[in-house]
This record gives structure tokens, sequence and C-alpha cells, in this order.
């Protein structure tokens, strides 16, 4: 089993598209790089929207979080938005903890996160 | 040892350091104060890159030992980040060894890397900034961090008390 999962799928929330990237399993130095290229892939579609949903990623260290924060950025720059997704206590304090919760809107649930 | 006949010589006060090694300080250099003896054997566990399997070790002992499962998160969190330094920095396998009693529980990492900024992981980095979140997070996460860094190689030790007097997460 690999220890992290990643699904992109394209979707629309009241005629606005936008791109939903689950990330399931656990996010660590080991496969940061990996996890940097797939969602590097997405940013280059220029979307609107990239939601993370979190819910299914049981761990991430402060190397994801970095993969996080480069993609916030690179949105920013390109005039798009991240937003992150009910993410579980370990991920959740790491977020706060380094107060990226500030900078990366996390919302309870997709449909909220599409509704912005 | 003076030797017979020999008068014994009284060292000067300014070269005690040198000649007796200096007392262990929790916040400094020396040698780190000897593993609680009561705590029983440690725990030991040799790493490369399997950091999911060390965050499962830590997260079962850290419960075994009465730790509060936010607690328990925390650990887990600063243990990975610093083994997630032996990944990124050290050219060997690292070590993790863990004991506990009824006041605390260590986590001690080893590995062949050095640390050279002796201010590393006491300053907040940036959300900018490339790396060194791992420490401050760490610093952040533990009731208490020592770490010595010298030519054999880096060694970071975790406490996280228990009980009732323990640190809210």
């Amino acid at each position: 089993m690999d220890l992290l999962t990643v699904t992109v799928t394209a979707r629309e929330s009241a005629g606005e598209p936008y791109t939903l990237v689950e990330i399931a399993g656990e996010a660590d130095v080991t496969n940061t790089d990996e996890l940097r290229r797939l969602l590097d892939e997405e940013v280059q579609q220029q979307p609107r929207t990239l939601i993370i949903d979190m819910s299914g990623l049981r761990f991430m260290d402060s190397s994801a979080l970095h993969a996080l924060l480069r993609v916030s950025r690179s949105l920013d720059r390109q005039g798009g938005v991240l937003a992150l997704v009910s993410p579980q206590a370990a991920v959740a304090k790491i977020l706060r903890l380094t107060t990226a919760d500030r900078l990366i809107p996390v919302f309870d649930s997709v449909a909220e996160a599409a509704a912005g | 040892m003076a030797r017979d006949g020999e008068t014994t010589q009284r060292v000067p006060a300014a070269q005690e350091p040198l000649t007796r090694p200096p007392a262990p300080r929790r916040d400094g250099s020396g040698p780190l104060p000897q593993a609680d003896p009561q705590a029983g054997d440690p725990m030991s566990y040799t790493y490369t890159t399997d950091l999911a399997a060390i965050r499962a070790v830590v997260h079962r002992y850290a419960v075994q030992a009465g730790l509060a499962e936010p607690r328990a998160i925390d650990l887990v969190l600063a243990v990975s980040e610093v083994a997630a330094n032996t990944v990124r920095h050290a050219r060997s396998p690292g070590s993790l060894k863990i004991w506990y009693d009824d006041k605390e529980i260590v986590c001690q990492i080893h590995d062949e890397g050095i640390i050279t900024d002796p201010l590393a992981g006491r300053r907040q980095p940036s959300l900018d900034a490339r790396g060194g979140h791992g420490l401050w997070i760490v610093n952040q996460l533990c009731d208490e961090v020592e770490i010595r860094s010298g030519q054999d190689g880096t060694t970071i030790r975790l406490h996280m008390a228990l009980g009732p007097r323990a640190r809210r997460s």
C-alpha cells in the first residue's frame, strides 16, 4: 500500500469550475517530491480554485506543509485560490502551530470551500 | 594520579575545566545525563526512510506510557520531524530509543548528521522560509528538548511529562 494517495477531479459549484485534490495517507519528507510534482501539475492548469480535501490524511510533516505553501503562493501569483478541507487532528496541529492556517483558508467541507 | 614520592600539586582553578569533564547542562554542551535507570531497558529502533513505522512505534509507546492523545500526536510529530532531518541530511541510518517511567516519556534520536547552528529550532522561521520549521516545531511541541551535536553526530532527546502536572496541549 502506498503511504500517500492523491486523487484529482474536476468539479463545478454554481457554474464555477474548481479542482478537487484528495490527499490520503501520510505525507512526509519521503514522499514530498511526488506530492509537489502532482500539485504542480494542477497549478499549471491555472485553476481559479484548488481545493485540497485532507480528510483522509492522517499525518503531514513540515516538508509536506512547504509543498502546500508553495502551491498557495503559486496560485496567488496567477490569481487563483487554495483552500484546505477537513484536516485531522495531527494535520490541524501543524497548520495551527506554523500559522499556515492564517495564510490558507481551512473549511469543514468541500461544499463550503467551493462556495468560498 | 600522583605517584609515590611526588608532591601533589594544586591545579589552578582556571584549568579545572580542562581536566574535569563539565557537569551535564540541559541547555548547553556536555554529555547528556544518563537515561533514567528506573525506566527499564529502552526500546531501540533503527530507521532509514520508514518514517511511518517510526510514527506508529512512537504513538504506541506514548499511549502505553499514558500520554493523552493530543500530546501523543504532538510527540509523534516531533519525532517525525527530527527523523525527517536524518532522511534529509544524514548519510546513514538513524536510531530511535524510547523509554518512560511514571513521570515522563523520552524519545532519543541519534544520527550521524551535524547541526552547526547553536540556535537551531529556537527562532520561528517565516512561512516563506525553505526550511528550518522542523526543529522549531519540535521545540514548540515538547516539554523539553536536549540537543547535542558534534563529530559523533547528533543526539536529540525529547521529553514529554506524564500525569496531572503535564502541560496541556
